[in-house]
């Protein structure tokens, strides 16, 4: 089991002159501690226009500072929003390279298409095609990457033949992954050899029939990139504490106040008729899990809680099939930065061990 | 926290119908057409149409739903609503002021039973194999034409409509007291159209939405449809805090 953590960088209102400099600076300072306790991987949401809820709209920048300001973490670009009217695959083959080298190596690339009419609406972008546009994206990233020239004729771009520049440091290309927000998409991940970002449905139960059946269906894929990426990587909220009772009532204050922040966004379901967004996207079914149990009771699936319950809910997650947790440790501030601190800080010296995690040695992580 | 509504109740009490009871049986209206045209509105009015108790989606929005009824209790009618997009805590709903309906029982009935805050006039809702065309007009004015071009068929279940809150008068042990009606039918598609909005004519004052200007398209749909009017289940104190805002009705 690896450890996580992941970035919507949620900023509350009122906005001062220095409120979103102050959230990011947290999220920096949060970055640097995981990264000397030992947790593997930070992820940078791509999302546009969305008020409070997520002021990340440029994550290979965040991405690159947190690469600057650590040794070991690796740092996980997800998800690029694959879609043209918001980025050309062209330099989102640039820009990932590029954060690879800047890195030394530790990108992790995850792809996928964004879920809202804030931002589709925004872009301009046409419901209808961003699961076609994501699918073209995937096919002809790794080849920028791998290939010396690469030339491409296409439904939603072409190209004549050019050296994209510059190639990724770790060869043969970064691992790459897709959000699943949806049921069914893991199987998307499974047929194209991608790792499994986000999967999270509700019920233990109904996760490991899940996770079987991507396991299974990615031994026969064809991959899109160079190699397969069969991994299992999944969002949770995290605050633990020693204190239950403190750590479970601020922990549902976090994924509620989430919950309250997403259901504020016009997703494109509600917007638009199509039959592309089955769900409302914003991590729906973290959302659902979130506010699943009775009132006064945490949902079983939650990293909320001492160090004890948080240890049995991941012995959960694991036995189910999931490979890495990545967590949301704060939602518009209403953890004070000095308690998300503290209950990451508990969680490496009581938790992360008891999964085989230890502090990382002075060695930097990556491509030497 | 995210924006909330400012609106001054005082200026809507009037314009809002008087509800006896919370007692309205359900009722099914068969092979009911509706036409759904959604818009993106000018971010100037985000917070001023809204009452507090309602945060404003992010864009924005207004969305222009017609109904032709072509059998029921009431007989057949024409049915007009302009709503503004909004959460009722974290609920998608929409805020229903005024609407204009073309046959004065159905029009009593909606009012009474589940605080349509209804108007009488000439409403119209008509398909064509080009377009679907809605309109409203009292005496010679219009005060909204729009249409649904180009339609192409879709499933039922690709089309997600929100339930309403209806701004209605309660009579209370204290009196009458302002109060929001959610109206959450259930639908069953018999077919489904999609299609690019156009709105021609919208007379933002006659809907009691001073300052609403359509700003972007966003979708147009088109189904026929059970309508399935339910029991009034909550309410919204229009005047509260979102999350003190929400009444269980009989809870």
């Amino acid at each position: 089991m690896k450890f996580g953590i992941f970035f919507e960088i949620s900023v509350p209102r009122p906005w001062g002159p220095d409120t979103e400099y102050k959230v990011y600076q947290n999220c920096l300072e949060q970055v640097r501690l995981a990264d000397e306790l030992g947790f593997d991987q930070v992820w940078a949401v791509e999302h546009h226009f969305l008020e409070e809820y997520s002021h990340c709209s440029a994550p290979e920048l965040f991405l690159t500072a947190c690469a600057m300001e650590t040794k070991h973490i690796r740092v996980g670009h997800g998800i690029v929003v694959c879609v043209p009217q918001f980025n050309h695959p062209i330099r989102v083959a640039e820009r990932a390279a590029v954060l690879d080298i800047l890195s030394g190596g530790r990108l992790e690339f995850g792809t996928g298409r964004s879920a809202t009419w804030t931002e589709l609406g925004g872009f301009e972008a046409n419901p209808d095609e961003t699961k076609k546009t994501w699918d073209e994206y995937v096919r002809v990233i790794p080849k920028m990457w791998t290939q010396e020239r690469f030339g491409y004729r296409g439904r939603c771009f072409s190209m004549p033949k050019r050296a994209v520049l510059p190639k990724p440091l770790q060869k043969p290309h970064p691992p790459m992954w897709v959000a699943v927000t949806s049921p069914g998409t893991e199987l998307d991940a499974a047929e194209r050899g991608l790792g499994s970002l986000g999967l999270t449905f509700g019920g233990f139960e109904e996760q490991e029939k899940r996770i079987a059946e991507y396991r299974r269906r990615i031994r026969s894929c064809e991959p899109v990139g160079e190699f397969v990426n069969e991994q299992v990587n999944t969002v949770n909220f995290l605050f633990c504490h020693e204190d239950r009772e403190y750590a479970i009532k601020t922990g549902q204050r976090l994924a509620g106040t989430f919950n309250y922040l997403a259901e504020q966004l016009l997703a494109a379901r509600q917007a638009y008729p199509t039959r592309s967004y089955p769900n409302l996207g914003l991590l729906p079914a973290l959302r659902r899990e979130a506010t699943s149990a009775p009132e006064g009771r945490v949902p079983e699936g939650l990293c909320i809680g001492d160090p004890d319950r948080i240890i049995e809910v991941i012995k959960k997650w694991e036995s189910v099939g999931v490979d890495r947790i990545n967590f949301l440790l704060n939602a518009v501030e209403t953890i004070p930065q000095e308690e998300v601190l503290a209950s990451m800080r508990l969680f490496a010296r009581e938790v992360m061990p008891k999964f085989g995690v230890q502090p990382p040695s002075k060695e930097p992580a990556g491509v030497s | 926290m995210p924006l909330v509504g400012e609106r001054d109740l005082r200026s809507l009490a009037p314009h809002a119908p008087l509800l006896p009871d919370l007692r309205a049986e359900p009722l099914t209206l068969t092979e009911v057409e509706v036409l759904q045209l959604l818009y993106e509105i000018d971010d100037s009015a985000i917070t001023s149409l809204l009452p507090p108790a309602l945060h404003p989606t992010i864009p924005p929005t207004v969305s222009f739903v017609f109904w032709r009824v072509r059998s029921g209790p009431w007989g057949e009618f024409e049915l007009a609503q302009a709503r503004v997009g909004c959460r009722a805590g974290a609920r998608p709903r929409a805020l229903l002021l005024r609407a204009y309906c073309s046959n004065e029982a159905a029009g009593r009935a909606l009012a009474e039973g589940w605080g349509f805050p209804i108007v009488s006039a000439h409403v119209r809702l008509r398909h064509y194999y080009d377009r679907v065309v809605g309109e409203v007009r009292r005496g010679d004015d219009i005060v909204l034409r729009g249409e649904l071009v180009d339609p192409e068929a879709i499933s039922g279940a690709d089309i997600q409509y929100i339930a309403n809150l209806n701004m209605a008068r309660l009579r209370g042990a204290d009196g009458e007291a302002l109060r929001l009606v959610q109206f959450d039918p259930e639908y069953i598609f018999h077919k489904a159209e999609r299609g690019r909005p156009q709105v021609q004519e919208f007379d933002a004052t006659a809907w009691l939405l001073e300052g609403a200007v359509l700003d972007w398209p966003i979708s147009a749909s088109y189904a026929v449809c059970d309508i399935e009017l339910p029991r009034i289940r909550y309410l919204v104190d229009p005047a509260r805090p979102p999350l003190e805002a929400v009444e269980r009705v009989g809870g």
